[in-house]
C-alpha cells in the first residue's frame, strides 16, 4: 500500500508542475495571439480591454479544458496497462 | 578537446541505450522445461530485483522467488525470475506473479512432446552477477518458427523518446545560436585582439 501511496503523491506532484507550467505556457500564447489579432484588427477597443475578453473567452472554451488530459492520460494509460498484464 | 566531448557523449548513449534494453518488453520463444521457487539472499545485485508480491512485507533481506527454467527456440536454455514489479519501477504493473507461475507450470513441455510459448519478458541475464529477466506474460504458440510480431510498444516508445530529444535538441541549439555563441565570439575576438597588441609589443622589443 505504502508503494501505491508513493505513486500517488509522486505522480500528483510531477503532474501537477506539468499541469501549471503548461497553463502559464498556453495562456502567454493565447495572450500573444491577441495582440496580434488585435494589431492586425480594426482596434474598435483599446487593446487591454480586447486582450482580456479574449483571455476570459479562452477560459472557458475547450482548449483550455483539454489540459486536464495531463492528470487524466496517465491514469488512463496505467489502468490500462494493468488491465493487459494481469488480466489479458 | 573532442576527444573528450566524444567520450562524454557516447558514454551517455550507452546508458540510454542500456536502460532502454533492459527495461523495454521483450519476447522469447521458448520452451519451459521447469517452474520452482528458490530462497534469494539479496546482495550487490539486489538492484536488479524486484519487490515482493504486493502487500507482503517489502523490508525483508531475504525471499522466495519464483523462476520459469525454459530452452529458448534457439537452443540455449534462459532462466527467467518471476516477480510482482508492483506500483514501482518499472511501470508494468504486475500483480499476477503468482497466476503466472502456474500458467507456465501448466505449459511445461519435455523434449520428446515440445511446446512452445512466446514468453514476454524485461531485463537480463547475467551469470556474474546472478541476475535473471522478469518474465511479464506466457503465450502458447504453434511451434519454434512462429515470428515474435512486431514490437509496437518499443517503437511508439522509442519514437517519442526521438522526438522529445530532438525537440531538446533543437531548442538549445538555437539558444546558443542566438545567446552563447555571439558571446563566444567577441570575446574570442577581444582576446585575438588583445594577443596582437600583445605580440607587436614582444616584437617592438626584438627590434
Amino acid at each position: 500500500m505504502l508503494a501505491l501511496l508513493q505513486l500517488i503523491v509522486v505522480g500528483f506532484v510531477v503532474l501537477t508542475v506539468i499541469f501549471i507550467g503548461l497553463s502559464m505556457y498556453s495562456r502567454r500564447i493565447r495572450r500573444g495571439k491577441l495582440r496580434q489579432k488585435w494589431r492586425s484588427g480594426p482596434r474598435l477597443v483599446d487593446m487591454d480591454s480586447f486582450v482580456q475578453r479574449g483571455l476570459k473567452r479562452y477560459d472557458s472554451s475547450i482548449r483550455r479544458k483539454l489540459i486536464w488530459g495531463v492528470y487524466i492520460v496517465p491514469v488512463v494509460l496505467v489502468v490500462l496497462i494493468i488491465y493487459l498484464t494481469n488480466f489479458s | 578537446m573532442g576527444i573528450i566531448k566524444w567520450a562524454f557523449w557516447i558514454t551517455i548513449w550507452t546508458i540510454v541505450a542500456a536502460f532502454f534494453h533492459y527495461t523495454l518488453p521483450q519476447v522469447d520463444i521458448v520452451r519451459i522445461t521447469d517452474t520452482y521457487e528458490k530462497r534469494i539472499d539479496f546482495g550487490e545485485n539486489s538492484i536488479f530485483w524486484s519487490n515482493a508480491d504486493v502487500g507482503n512485507n517489502n523490508t525483508l533481506g531475504n525471499r522466495d522467488v519464483f523462476f520459469i527454467q525454459t530452452r529458448r527456440a534457439k537452443g540455449d536454455v534462459m532462466v527467467y525470475r518471476n516477480e510482482d514489479t508492483g506500483w514501482g519501477w518499472p511501470p508494468y504493473f504486475k500483480f499476477d506473479t503468482t497466476n503466472l507461475q502456474a500458467e507456465a507450470s501448466d505449459l511445461k513441455s519435455g523434449s520428446g512432446a515440445p511446446q512452445y510459448v512466446a514468453l514476454k519478458h524485461y531485463g537480463w541475464r547475467n551469470e556474474f552477477m546472478s541476475i535473471f529477466p522478469n518474465a511479464i506474460s506466457v503465450r502458447l504458440v504453434a511451434g519454434p518458427d512462429v515470428s515474435k510480431g512486431i514490437p509496437f510498444l518499443n517503437i511508439i516508445i522509442l519514437t517519442l523518446f526521438a522526438a522529445f530529444v530532438y525537440a531538446i535538441w533543437v531548442r538549445w541549439r538555437r539558444f546558443r545560436e542566438q545567446r552563447i555563441d555571439p558571446t563566444l565570439e567577441r570575446i574570442e575576438d577581444d582576446f585575438a585582439e588583445r594577443q596582437g597588441r600583445f605580440s607587436r609589443w614582444i616584437a617592438s622589443w626584438k627590434k
